[in-house]
């Protein structure tokens, strides 16, 4: 059961959902439990000595705090702190730390000889973790007795390998009353999931197809056909992540259990502040809540705003990859905000000026697009495996060769003219969906509101268009979510 | 509860049509390859028509024509040969087979018996193309068979790896991507209306290998001293068809065989002894010609299969078990696409442009055709052409010296008349009347009816450089089909 791309899979998860349907309410908590530790399990065995050690730390370090007074509460705190963070950096970032150390002492940084086990999804976890022990030592929330309630919180399968990262005071109530999941719910559930999967499955593992063609060569992708990889890999992993989140979120509600949102239209932003607003979501509002504003966020005058900011994004950045193309993509992403903050004046002068209507369309539209190539060049230094690679691919997608349009170039990168339609098709899709999500509709709930034979034509359609279209079998891996590498 | 009950309906309801959509797009996704070879082996098993069943490799496929047998004898058969089929899938294709219907007689090829790789996907054996290709082949076999417990058994004794076994029992993994490949044919099999092997199983090839390797016979030191997979799995076909009463006779195909190959045929034949099977050793016997019935080194070609097929239905015709079907009503279908396999190669004959293939296919019976070859023409510097002239003729006076000659097939009669250099053709009986043949010089000579010197067939003042007619006439009627003219120059033949 290498992910929720599999045969197994698919027969897990009836299973799993029929008993919770079945099993009184009380108890659910304890099936779930037992069933996420499986599913767990079932991926990655020695990565789940390493959860439950997590697990029984935190749980305990957790109730130890609730016991004790300030002074004590925030020794236990730090202690546990120093664990579960040294936790992630030995398991995940000695390697990067000895590799860099190496390299500035003149050896070879490649040849870092620490290769640790790589634990499944404990960039996700450790974060609920760590932000359970700061709400109960805030006060928050109180320690949670029950361990299999809290071990459930840290493992829930639908969220353990990328989230959403959800608050254990949000959580644990739910574990304790699941609600009950009627037909309604599960019918809404299913289809989150469908569209998750159709995300991930016809358009991510599609397009990344063309992007693995570029990037492999970038030498050899010089001009439009390296722009298109650049836009493509946007999409990529924006449906590959928020394809999962709809998955994980489905499943979480046909268990009786509701997940918050991940995504909410992000390349609709109009600003780089407006898109951490609605890029995986989880995520942000973590690092705000539990890093940001104990920094001193804003509070603390510009300067030090401003230094807040570029820490915040680093930091983000180094989550989400133990390599400096991603702290130099979360750092740039940083950069991106305050140079908006300094520019202000500029672009409020720029619009007096000019006399511009800032509620026009046309001016959102201007700051979206700029947005969307700001947030999209980024994106090369997360996809490029060096620093070299990322600019070379920045550099040829600037050279201007538009012919290649026209002259079948876009189709040397392992993806045919069919595929190509697809994967535009679906990209336009997704962009019709988010808008409609910007306004306000969620184009699922109208889908509900529908008769029968729509819904029933509509849900016929998506699971065939996923099985037939879908990217999945022989000569390719499908069984892995971008997002589960961090 | 009535509402949990109405729900539930409802799933149950979408899960049916959802499973009937999956089904309908597994059915027209699928390739098509081994549905067309084994559609009609179904449906004729089905009525318990098929008598003999061919068994093999791809030689197996290109060397045995069930309508040409069941034209010739009336004797019905299937050719249930695989591309690149080692004996283990033979085997499996065989189980599979008899779950169907039971024939008086298998007729088993043993090419490759000397394979001593148990799975078609041991990666310690193979290299990764050859794998693809074995695997790839081997779903021409498997696709048709329904999943079940046979089939399973099957596929892990072939593959090895979990995967791959996954892609023939669950084809759907592997042809989902055929969406982009779809054509008319893939919809049709939801309405039966899909092409099928008209020749039950068998594939004709056209070529004509010109220059086909020859190899030493095998030694005493070439033998093969022990038992191979390819030789377990033939002794298990052996017994499985001696336990059901189903006669079996063992072969080996002819083609250009190397060294390894005659001797691997040795070993067929000393298994066969054992289980006291006839052995019928076609690289020995003197069956077709390799210089003009082989299309590659490995296949025969349409007259190499004609005369192989024939053979195994005289030899077939003599153990007396089989019963000439011909003229019964009950088996139409058969008598249906034998005359679509002869207007096929009616057509193949007039419209093919390479010289050698349309002399071959000129050999087969029934045809009918004058070819006059001039003084001087490259054709007698070239040695193949010649052969597969002489094949007709029969005569060798074509290959004597360079001066003019011409060759008369009659279809209706059989029989081939020809004259070299001076010699006169008097009065040649054809279906074309009497005709009469006299060499002049070199841009004239005299071919017409013998009631009709007015006429000359051969004397056309726009086409004197061309050094080669070939006349094709209706063996009934006489009636000129086609008359082609040819530049020997650079041995192109150019028409």
């Amino acid at each position: 059961m290498s992910s929720f791309i599999s045969l197994y899979f698919f027969i897990f998860l009836p299973v799993v959902v029929l008993f919770n349907f079945v099993i009184p309410r009380k108890f659910r908590y304890i099936w779930l439990f037992v069933t996420s530790i499986c599913f767990y399990g079932s991926i990655d065995l020695g990565s789940t000595i390493v959860l439950a050690a997590v697990i029984l730390l935190t749980y305990g370090a957790a109730l130890l705090m609730g016991k004790s007074d300030e002074g004590k509460r925030k020794l236990v705190l730090t202690g546990s702190l120093v664990l579960t963070i040294g936790t992630l950096v030995v398991f995940k970032y000695l390697g990067f730390i000895v590799g860099t150390f190496k390299g500035l002492t003149g050896g070879d940084a490649s040849d870092s000889a620490i290769k640790l086990l790589a634990v499944t999804g404990i960039s996700f976890y450790m974060l609920k973790a760590i932000g359970y022990l700061i709400d109960v030592y805030r006060e928050d929330i109180q320690a949670e007795r029950n361990v299999v309630k809290y071990a459930l919180f840290v493992s829930f399968f639908p969220q353990i390998l990328s989230g959403p990262i959800e608050r254990a005071g949000k959580m644990l109530p739910q574990f304790t009353y699941p609600l009950t999941v009627d037909y309604d719910r599960l019918r809404d559930g299913l289809f989150q999931m469908l569209w998750g999967y159709f995300l991930k499955m016809v358009i991510a593992d599609r397009l990344s197809i063309y992007v693995a063609g570029v990037y492999s060569n970038p030498a050899g992708a010089v001009g439009f056909t390296a722009f298109m990889a650049t836009i493509f890999y946007t999409f990529e992993i924006y449906c590959d992540f928020a394809g999962y989140s709809h998955i994980a979120i489905g499943m979480a509600r046909i268990l009786g259990i509701d997940v918050m949102k991940n995504f909410e239209s992000p390349y609709l932003s109009g600003s780089i502040a407006e898109f951490w607003r609605r890029w995986h979501i989880s995520l942000s509002t973590w690092f705000r809540d539990y890093l940001y504003i104990p920094l001193g966020g804003n509070r603390k005058g510009t300067v030090r705003k401003y230094l807040n900011v570029l820490i915040v994004f680093a930091v983000s950045g180094l989550w989400h990859g133990a390599a400096w193309t991603f702290v130099f993509w979360g750092f740039l992403h940083g950069v991106y905000q305050v140079i908006g903050y300094l520019l202000r004046p500029v672009r409020d002068f720029l619009v007096d000026t000019f006399k511009v209507e800032r509620r026009a369309f046309s001016h959102r539209l201007i700051k979206i697009v700029v947005t969307f190539l700001l947030v999209n060049y980024a994106w090369v230094f997360f996809r490029a495996s060096s620093m070299a690679q990322a600019f070379a691919v920045i550099k040829n997608s600037l050279v201007f060769t538009p012919w290649q349009i026209m002259d079948q170039s876009l189709y040397s990168y392992g993806l045919t003219r069919l595929d190509f339609l697809v994967a535009i098709l679906g990209i336009m899709l997704v962009i019709l969906v988010d808008i409609a999500n910007y306004y306000g509709i969620i184009v699922r709930e109208k889908i509900m509101s529908q008769g029968i034979w729509v819904r029933y034509l509509i849900g016929l359609v998506g699971v065939l268009i996923i099985l037939i279209l879908g990217i999945w079998g022989p000569g390719y891996d499908a069984g892995s979510f971008i997002y589960q590498q961090f | 509860m009535k509402k949990t009950i109405f729900n539930t309906i409802k799933i149950v309801i979408f899960l049916l049509i959802l499973g009937g959509c999956i089904f309908a797009s597994t059915v027209v996704l699928r390739r098509k390859d081994s549905d067309y070879k084994y559609a009609d082996f179904l449906s004729e098993s089905k009525k318990g028509h098929i008598d003999v069943l061919f068994i093999g490799s791809s030689h197996v496929i290109n060397a045995i024509n069930p309508v040409v047998l069941y034209d010739d004898y009336g004797y019905t058969s299937y050719n249930m040969g695989g591309h690149g089929s080692l004996l283990q899938a033979t085997y499996w294709e065989l189980r599979e087979s008899l779950e169907y219907m039971t024939p008086e007689w298998v007729v088993v090829d043993t090419y490759m018996i000397e394979k001593n790789v148990k799975y078609l996907d041991d990666r310690e054996e193979y290299e990764d193309d050859d794998i693809n290709t074995s695997v790839e082949q081997l779903h021409l076999n498997m696709d048709v068979w329904p999943y079940n417990d046979l089939k399973v058994k099957a596929i892990d004794d072939l593959i090895s790896d979990e995967k791959t076994k996954n892609e023939f029992l669950y084809d759907f993994i592997v042809y989902h991507n055929r969406w982009q490949n779809l054509t008319a044919n893939d919809f049709k099999t939801l309405t039966g209306t899909a092409d099928r092997n008209q020749l039950f199983g068998g594939e004709m090839r056209y070529k004509v290998e010109i220059d086909p390797p020859m190899h030493p016979e095998a030694t005493e030191g070439d033998y093969l001293t022990e038992d191979t997979v390819g030789c377990e799995y033939l002794r298990k076909i052996i017994e499985l068809c001696q336990d059901k009463g189903i006669g079996v006779v063992v072969t080996y195909y002819p083609f250009a065989a190397e060294t390894g190959d005659k001797a691997a045929a040795v070993k067929a034949g000393e298994i066969a002894a054992e289980y006291d099977v006839p052995f019928l050793n076609m690289l020995e016997l003197d069956v077709v010609d390799l210089y003009s019935d082989l299309n590659d080194h490995g296949h025969l070609n349409v007259t190499g299969a004609t005369k192989v097929t024939d053979y195994m239905g005289e030899w077939l015709s003599n153990t007396g078990d089989l019963i000439d079907h011909r003229g019964d009503p009950e088996y139409s279908h058969w008598e249906d696409n034998a005359e679509k396999f002869q207007a096929e190669l009616d057509d193949m004959v007039l419209d093919e442009d390479n010289l050698y293939v349309k002399l071959n296919l000129l050999k087969l019976d029934g045809y009918s055709f004058i070819l006059y070859v001039n003084e001087d023409s490259g054709v007698y510097h070239d040695v193949a052409m010649m052969h597969i002239i002489d094949d007709v003729a029969e005569t060798g006076k074509v290959s004597t010296d360079n001066s003019a000659y011409i060759v008369i097939k009659d279809g209706a009669s059989g029989k081939v008349y020809d004259a070299k250099g001076g010699e006169i053709l008097e009065s040649v009986p054809t279906s074309m009347g009497n005709l009469y043949y006299r060499f002049v010089e070199k841009y004239y000579r005299i071919l017409s009816p013998v009631d009709d010197e007015d006429t000359n067939y051969l004397y056309d003042d726009g086409h004197a450089a061309e050094d080669i007619q070939l006349i094709i006439f209706d063996s009934e009627t006489g009636e000129i089909l086609s008359h082609d003219y040819y530049r020997s120059y650079g041995g192109n033949y150019e028409r």
